[in-house]
């Protein structure tokens, strides 16, 4: 019986006496099932269900489940193939000392089990505690209401566990690998393997170099919001692999060219940290890369989210410009006639009089529109569009346009000006493109002379946001202008062209008011408009304070899922921090003592560790700013497709996100440094 | 005139909580002129390590005093110790302490970089101590990359660039196989031929014999001394041999 206890009794000993390294491991272990549960929570919880646009929410950090759950896997793997490093020792002495090593995987299962044990017990009471907060804290993000009472999700506890059991025992089958096809020797020795010179391999080091130049060439050069959308995670790839390899063999390249400057190198405080240098790059270059890359993914993440919440208003008003917006699409071009319009004036104003409203600061006109490719060197555009691929990148830049064609009374009515046009001609206005043709010819249409160009024009809300270029053309009469293509049908079927009327207008009426009475407004208004009377062929309506919500709960899911996910980020990026500066602590404590008795005075010595510490430990945070900085042109544009068009927001965002992460990092910084100090100056173990 | 005066050494260690003394050295007194080559026998648990390590101001002596060169090493302020090593003592340890970050040549020039010596100066010094060690070929190989014996040709090089008042090797040979040992060995009476004062720590006796001079110490005291004088290396191994014996056996002093 005393034989059955052995094993447990060594793995928590193991445990016990490795606290340095096992404790963060644990911590981060419980932190991930924390949070994992936290945002599963979310997606069973019935009260955020019950929020306004929760539905929403729950889609948007759905999608957050599944990243997570992968992160916690790739990362815990690492975390505990740095811990076996470390243990490998040990086992291999066990080993001499007569234990097979069928007994050594009794002891490894019992260690894991432990970890797994007190992680998840701690980590799902943690999550259970703390979903309650992260519930308020999303409630406050959407601006929603809910309930004090406490809720435990069963489900949520049972999809927690089942993930992290599952990573636990791929941790547990790879630590049995390692033991399991290596002799006890190499056991012991594996700790002190890898100490080659290292070679700067130039090739990699360079290739390094061209591929974040590559990629930031395409951040800064990209003016396309879609093809921005679709080359970003292409660059985003390039980034990180050419960080690795920047951190891996760059900086020994860099190093070693430091070394060959030799009055340079030779001073007493360059010569002993750039030599340590090139080993720890050697070393820690993937560390350092991915703390970098993690810092950097934490920091789009929480301020592109940030952004976008923080200018929710913004793009609100911007896609709103005024409180309640009509679209009419018209059967036919007799549907815009003047007196369908009025009716549609009269009826608005009748219908919200109801309420309390009249209809001020109204936009209103008739158009006509269709989709099509403008060759721009030709001036034809050809409106068989057919399906669009988003991808299709080329298609993209070969001059996608909606073309909105305005009759000349209507512009001259909106802008009070008195142009005339002859038939066949017309003036043009462009929103995100450029046209320098003097004449633009549809390929069943007309053919147009541009006149002139406008300066502005102002479009409905949805082409105002619409990520596609758009043309108007103001012509003296739309239905000729528009000519056979009037009895086309698109790719879908439908019919090519529509004729349409808006009607947008603030109301006079309140916020609260407005929010109240639009359904009430459209349900009365609707009735009177029906399809197939006075031309109309369909008809929709959007409100301002009505869609507030659904704005909110979007932006703001997402802004919740930045944070839990930049949280995790940062917190793997500072348990790597952690493990490297305690790895490196032990690697070095020979290399100093030797230092001192060839006659290094220790006061030299701080100052030695002081300055790689510093140029290295900052490398990863320099790299991410560099790329924060050009990510920033394509963020920007991306962030257009959810129209935030408001940089400057998104640049101050940016910045408060890098200072306050750049203090948290020096924070750690320091703390870290002392178990670095404290190990390599022999001090006892687990006594800082 | 001495370069080393050691008068009275006396080291006790105690336990943690001061409950067991352990006299590690009783009551060392001995002189090294300049220019001489002294080795210092023991067995283990003799007190050669404890004398070493207060010799080379690593440690120091309860009671008792250091001279190195008319000062007195034990009055030295602890912050400037490693720069007083550095610039009058060379090093050679057993297992060469050689750092694996650096080149040999780096390894070499470290407590000249330390001290702020220019690049052509260190250059200048180096060509000819390391043809006369043999190892120009090697000077920018790593440590990882070289025999032992190389290795320790490369400490040694290392101390006696800063041209030190007095070299300290501790066991020297102990890693070596013999034929290194044999190099290295007649590679210090070279050294100490061009008149550099060396003393050495050793139980080996080949390596005593090379010495001028061979003190013998056993339960932390000087407890006999041969001088080689016209001796060939060999009648003195003999002698050192004969020594040893003797106090193995637990004789009196001869």
């Amino acid at each position: 019986m005393k034989n059955l206890n052995l094993y447990p009794r060594l793995a928590l000993d193991g445990i016990r006496k490795n606290r340095r390294l096992y404790l963060p491991y644990i911590l981060t272990c419980s932190g991930m099932a924390a949070m994992f549960y936290i945002i599963n929570y979310f997606q069973y919880s019935s009260a955020v269900k019950n929020m306004n646009g929760g539905d929403t929410i729950q889609a948007t950090i759905g999608m957050g489940i599944v990243v997570l759950a992968l992160f916690s896997a790739i990362f815990l793997f690492y975390t505990n193939s740095f811990l076996i490093r470390r243990r490998k020792k040990e086992f291999g002495l066990y080993n001499i000392l007569g234990m097979g090593k069928r007994n050594l995987s009794v002891v490894i299962a019992c260690e894991t089990a432990a970890v797994a044990a007190i992680s998840l017990v701690s980590g799902l009471l943690a999550g259970i505690l703390l979903s309650k907060l992260a519930e308020y804290g999303l409630a406050y993000i959407l601006g929603a209401e809910t309930n004090y009472s406490f809720e435990v999700s069963p489900e949520s506890i049972l999809s927690t566990l089942k993930v992290f059991l599952l990573i636990f025992l791929l941790i547990m089958l790879n630590s049995l690998r390692q033991v399991w096809f290596s002799t006890a020797a190499s056991l012991i020795k594996s700790e002190s393997v890898g100490e080659k010179p290292p070679k700067a391999n130039w090739a990699f080091g360079l290739l390094g170099i061209a591929l974040l130049a590559g990629a930031y060439y395409i951040a800064v050069t990209i003016t396309d919001p879609i093809v921005a959308m679709v080359t970003f995670f292409g660059a985003v790839a390039m980034v990180i692999v050419g960080t690795y390899l920047m951190m891996i063999s760059g900086s020994v390249m860099f190093c070693r060219i430091l070394q060959k400057l030799k009055r340079y190198y030779y001073k007493p405080n360059h010569f002993v940290s750039v030599s340590s240098m090139v080993y720890r790059m050697k070393r820690n270059g993937a560390g350092l890369a991915s703390i970098c890359i993690l810092a950097t993914m934490a920091l789009v993440m929480i301020s592109s989210t940030a952004s976008l919440y923080f200018g929710a208003e913004d793009s609100l008003m911007q896609r709103y410009p005024r409180e309640y917006n009509m679209e009419f699409i018209m059967e036919d071009f007799g549907g815009i006639a003047d007196e369908n319009v009025e009716k549609i004036r009269d009826t608005v104003g009748v219908s919200l009089a109801q309420f309390g409203g009249t209809p001020e600061n109204i936009l209103e006109y008739r158009y006509a529109t269709v989709a099509g490719f403008l060759d721009k060197s030709a001036g034809t555009v050809e409106t068989n569009v057919g399906y669009f691929n988003p991808y299709d990148t080329a298609a993209l830049d070969s001059g996608l346009f909606s073309f909105y064609f305005v009759p000349l009374s209507d512009y001259n009515r909106m802008y009070g000006t008195r142009e005339t046009l002859n038939p066949g001609e017309a003036m043009m206005y462009i929103l995100r493109g450029s046209y320098g043709g003097s004449e633009i010819s549809f390929n069943r249409g007309e053919t147009l002379k541009i006149k002139k160009t406008l300066q502005t024009f102002e479009l409905p809300g949805d082409g105002i946001v619409s990520i596609v270029s758009s043309m108007v053309l103001v012509v003296p009469d739309v239905e000729a202008a528009v000519g056979a293509l009037a009895g086309e049908a698109d790719f879908n079927g439908d019919r090519m062209v529509n004729p349409t009327f808006i009607y947008n207008f603030d109301t006079g009426l309140s916020e609260d008011e407005q929010a109240k009475y639009s359904a009430a407004f459209w349900e009365s208004f609707r009735e009177k408009m029906a399809p197939g009377e006075n031309g109309v062929k369909t008809r929709e309506f959007e409100g301002r304070e009505r869609d507030r919500r659904d704005f909110y709960s979007l932006y703001g899911g997402l802004f919740f899922l930045g944070i839990i996910l930049s949280l995790v980020f940062i917190f793997a990026a500072v348990l790597i921090i952690y493990y490297k500066q305690i790895s490196e602590g032990y690697e070095d404590r020979s290399r100093f003592e030797i230092m001192q008795k060839v006659g290094m005075t220790s006061k030299e010595i701080r100052k030695s560790i002081n300055s790689q510490l510093l140029t290295v430990f900052f490398l990863p945070l320099i790299f991410a700013a560099m790329h924060l900085a050009f990510a920033f042109p394509i963020i920007r544009k991306i962030l257009l497709l959810f129209s935030l068009s408001n940089y400057i927001l998104f640049a101050a965002v940016t910045v408060i996100c890098f200072v306050s992460f750049a203090a948290l990092y020096t924070l750690v910084y320091k703390i870290t440094s002392n178990a670095y100090y404290n190990i390599v100056s022999g001090a006892k173990e687990g006594s800082s | 005139m001495s370069i080393l005066e050691v008068s009275g050494i006396r080291k006790v260690y105690s336990s943690r909580f001061g409950g067991n003394f352990v006299e590690a050295l009783k009551n060392v007194s001995f002189q090294v002129e300049r220019g001489e080559f002294v080795a210092i026998m023991g067995e283990s648990g003799s007190g050669k390590t404890t004398l070493l390590n207060i010799l080379a101001a690593l440690d120091k002596p309860t009671a008792g005093k250091v001279l190195l060169d008319g000062m007195d090493i034990s009055k030295i302020r602890d912050s400037a110790l490693a720069q007083f090593r550095r610039d009058n003592l060379g090093f050679v340890f057993q297992d060469f302490n050689l750092l694996d970050t650096f080149t040999l040549e780096d390894n070499i020039y470290l407590p000249l970089v330390l001290s702020g010596t220019p690049y052509t100066e260190m250059q200048n010094r180096l060509r000819p101590i390391a043809t006369k060690l043999g190892i120009p070929g090697l000077m920018k190989k790593y440590p990882y990359e070289v025999s032992g014996g190389q290795k320790q040709r490369a400490a040694v090089a290392r101390a006696i660039i800063t041209n030190p008042k007095l070299i300290l090797a501790d066991e020297p040979t102990g890693a070596l196989d013999s034929r290194s040992s044999d190099e290295l060995l007649k590679l210090f009476s070279e050294v100490n031929g061009q008149g550099q004062t060396v003393l050495m720590v050793t139980h080996s006796v080949r390596a005593a014999s090379v010495a001028g001079r061979v003190m013998f110490i056993r339960d932390g005291e000087i407890f006999h001394q041969l001088y080689r004088g016209a001796d060939t290396f060999d009648s003195f191994y003999q002698k050192i041999a004969d020594t040893l014996t003797l106090i193995a056996t637990g004789g009196e002093r001869a």
